[in-house]
């Protein structure tokens, strides 16, 4: 871990994380869902000023999805990796649009993807899925191949595939 | 659906008209292909190639096809051998997203993806191929047929398989070699369920089980914690399933589809699991065996594994069983031939239990010949099922062998056990023992004397010498090697006997000479030696495992006369019948020593049985 990196650490022991050193320049660091806000705001100030991504995880066994956002700092390369766990059936966090304005555009597509509703951004609209009628599709209840065989009928092909493949390899000539 | 409708921008009426404005401007659109086609990057998922010698048709990929874009279909001309389906995957480039899962759990690597990306046709037809070495014939693609460039293909990180094997516990050499415990401790349901993850759920292990069992099925269900299902799979062809799940040949194993890249799934520790963790109680309600009464009684000679599996089948049928065994106990070579330290007696019992639950009657002490007649027996049943095994032991027949302290290994290893259990007295004990064969009784008879001599002089001296001339070319398993030599045997690999040397009437030790040849162009044994190499072994009492045969002296004269014989092995068709009608046959006679053929071939006999009696009504 870089030194600013323990600084800010330090900075952050107040709010009881749970911290676990990844390699020498990342670091995870959990917090409850109150205190998420506050820890984001102190690593912006201590130098993590760039939010690279949020994103999520499905964690369906346990029934709850854990947000995941990513902090860099551009003196020292270090990131931090800061998460919290919400509830998968009740799926509801506040904006950091405030603090990034950049996030909306990740919110909307946690939403679009995970369902997650992120209290203080409206603008939900789809960002890349067309006229999508099932559950959010990266929750791990999704079944892409139900849903592609309900979407996509098959095709009645009438090319012999295997005799073409026999050409290919010169079994057989064309 | 309504939600995105309503996002759609508004028609104006004037749209039609302003689209006109764009018509003098430079389009925005490159035309594909371009003069100049742009290379896709180096690990680009493009259109599949599957190299056919090496897929081996086992359909992961078309499994784990998030958008079900692949079909196995299969291809005539290729013919299903061991370890391989004569099928190869059909993808439907309408339906394929390009994720490359089916590249990352490939399991033997023959599927990659090109850097070839441009395909352009009007017919749906041209969008449906079997990849081969070749690969797409693209349209207006970047390549020539066949020279694309591989893109994506599997590494380390992406590789979905988990080759390496859940490892197995086992009793330390230097603690077990002073005891018959048994070695291999078993899975604990952490381990088993880990283990049962590694299966694709193929199949190919089916074909090359002799007895076609259900190994996908009962792997699925360990998985799924449902242990009872998984005995149903288990005894829908094998009722001696604990007795395989501890010393199968596993030959499923060897045709593994992990196995290609990894450790194959250890299939015959998953099957001990099963057996182990469901109580003997509960059999019964698991697998609800009513069947209704024939009326018909079948007699069976011999309580070995293809007697027991025929007598559970024919029961499960409604026949009337009974089973004359000559030995006290019965289990045949799995009673008093393989070592307790590998199948300790509880875990046959437990087999036996179920068969005799079903109303099975085992005669013991029952010797066909001595204590019944054939013809008794013939009188009784209205079909009979001979399963005598291979009993009696082969000789090298060299100089010597027919002093006292030359010993057969079957005998004795019969003695060690009976020993053990205490049926019988101490058998001698060698300071110094030369065993003479390569296979897995061989290192039976090692390991069991080896425990002995731990046991009685603290310390082994057990020297086995084989014709083969290398582990890999010896008959024995590879892991009964290994642990024989952990335990302290050692191993003369490529000597072959010339006389046991006697001594004032005794054994003084074996000299041997040079194999150099085991087997001739033919494949047939035909040894051949080099006599000026020569070494001397000492001992004090010689042990020859060099292969078993069977004792046919209990049929009468004009029954032998009328079956047929090949190389004293029973001829029968593929249901077990003899030239005899009602007589049929299975086991070390018709096939040779192995377990689960033994149980393949009493599964057999008992359809056969069953078929025979049905057509006389």
């Amino acid at each position: 871990m870089t030194n600013s990196m323990n600084e800010a650490l330090k900075a952050i022991e107040i709010f009881n994380p749970m911290v676990e050193e990844i390699d020498e320049r990342q670091v995870k660091v959990s917090v409850g869902n109150d205190k998420l806000v506050s820890v984001l705001e102190t690593l912006k100030s201590k130098g993590y000023s760039h939010l690279s991504l949020i994103t999520c995880v499905d964690w369906i066994d346990d029934g709850q999805l854990e947000l995941v956002y990513i902090l860099f700092s551009w003196q020292d390369g270090g990131k931090f990796i800061v998460t919290t766990r919400i509830d998968r059936n009740n799926p509801k966090f506040v904006t950091v649009k405030e603090i990034w304005p950049v996030a909306r555009f990740y919110e909307r597509e946690l939403h679009e993807f995970f369902g997650v509703e992120f209290e203080g951004n409206d603008d939900m609209k789809p960002l890349f899925l067309e006229l999508w009628d099932e559950m959010p599709p990266l929750r791990k209840d999704f079944d892409p191949r139900e849903y592609s065989k309900s979407k996509f009928p098959d095709r009645k092909y009438e090319k012999d595939v295997i005799k073409e493949a026999k050409i290919f390899r010169g079994e057989i000539d064309g | 659906m309504k939600q995105s409708q309503s996002q759609m921008p508004k028609k104006d009426f004037f749209a039609p008209v302003k689209a006109w404005k764009f018509l003098g401007k430079k389009p925005v659109t490159i035309e594909v292909p371009n003069k100049v086609k742009r290379e896709a990057s180096e690990r680009y998922r493009g259109f599949h190639i599957n190299d056919w010698s090496k897929c081996i048709g086992c359909g992961t990929c078309a499994k784990v096809c998030p958008t079900d874009a692949i079909k196995m279909v299969e291809v005539p001309g290729l013919v299903q051998e061991d370890g391989k389906l004569p099928q190869r995957p059909v993808i439907d480039y309408g339906r394929c997203s390009f994720c490359a899962l089916c590249v990352d759990i490939c399991t033997t690597g023959s599927l990659q993806m090109t850097r070839e990306y441009i395909h352009i046709s009007d017919d749906p037809e041209d969008y449906i191929f079997m990849p081969t070495e070749k690969g797409i014939k693209a349209k207006r693609g970047l390549y020539e047929h066949g020279k694309a460039p591989l893109g994506w293909v599997k590494d380390k990180d992406s590789d979905l398989l988990d080759l390496e094997r859940v490892l197995m516990e086992m009793v330390e050499p230097q603690e077990r070699v002073r005891s018959f415990i048994e070695i291999v401790k078993g899975y604990s349901k952490e381990q088993a369920m880990k283990e049962a993850a590694r299966c694709v759920g193929c199949g190919i292990c089916t074909y090359t089980c002799p007895a076609h069992m259900d190994i996908p099925q009962y792997i699925e269900s360990i998985y799924n914690d449902d242990l009872e299902e998984g005995l149903r799979w288990l005894y829908r062809t094998n009722p001696l399933s604990m007795v395989c799940g501890r010393v199968c040949t596993h030959r499923c194993e060897s045709v593994c589809a992990i196995g290609n890249r990894g450790e194959p799934v250890a299939i015959r520790w998953l099957k001990r699991y099963i057996i182990d963790n469901v109580p003997l109680e509960e059999y019964s309600r698991i697998l609800d065996i009513n069947p209704e009464k024939k009326g018909k009684s079948i007699g069976i000679i011999g309580s070995g594994p293809a007697g027991l599996a025929a007598a559970y089948f024919l029961a499960t049928m409604g026949y009337d069983v009974t089973i004359y065994e000559a030995a006290p106990r019965p289990g045949g070579v799995m009673r008093y031939g393989i070592p307790k330290y590998r199948l300790p007696d509880e875990a046959l019992d437990k087999d036996i239990a179920l068969i005799e639950a079903l109303g099975v009657r085992i005669l013991t002490n029952m010797k066909v010949g001595e204590d019944i007649s054939f013809d008794e027996i013939a009188k009784k049943h209205d079909a009979v099922f001979l399963a005598t095994g291979f009993g009696l032991g082969r000789s090298t027949k060299v100089p010597g062998t027919d002093h006292p302290n030359v010993k057969q290994a079957l005998p004795m290893l019969k003695m060690i056990r009976d020993f053990l259990r205490g049926d019988g007295p101490k058998p001698p004990v060698p300071k110094k023992l030369v065993v003479i064969g390569g296979g897995n009784v061989a290192m039976d008879i090692s390991r069991s004397m080896a425990r002995l001599q731990m046991i009685e002089y603290g310390k082994v001296d057990v020297h086995t010498a084989s014709l083969e001339r290398t582990y890999e070319e010896m008959p024995a398993d590879m892991d009964e090697i290994e642990e024989a030599l952990e335990e302290g045997v050692k191993f003369y690999p490529g000597w072959g006997p010339i006389e046991i040397v006697i001594e004032n009437d005794e054994v003084k030790g074996v000299r041997f000479k040079k194999c150099i040849r085991v087997f001739d162009e033919n494949h047939r044994f035909n040894p051949q030696f080099d006599e000026e190499k020569q070494i001397f072994l000492e001992a004090d009492m010689v042990i020859e495992a060099i292969g078993q045969a069977p004792d046919y002296s209990y049929l009468p004269q004009e029954l032998q006369e009328k079956l047929e014989f090949f190389r004293g092995r029973i001829k029968t068709n593929e249901y077990g019948q003899t030239a005899i009608e009602w007589l049929f046959a299975g086991g070390d006679i018709v096939h040779g020593p192995d377990i689960v053929h033994g149980v393949a071939d009493g599964h057999a006999a008992a359809k056969g049985i069953d078929l025979y009696l049905s057509s006389k009504e």
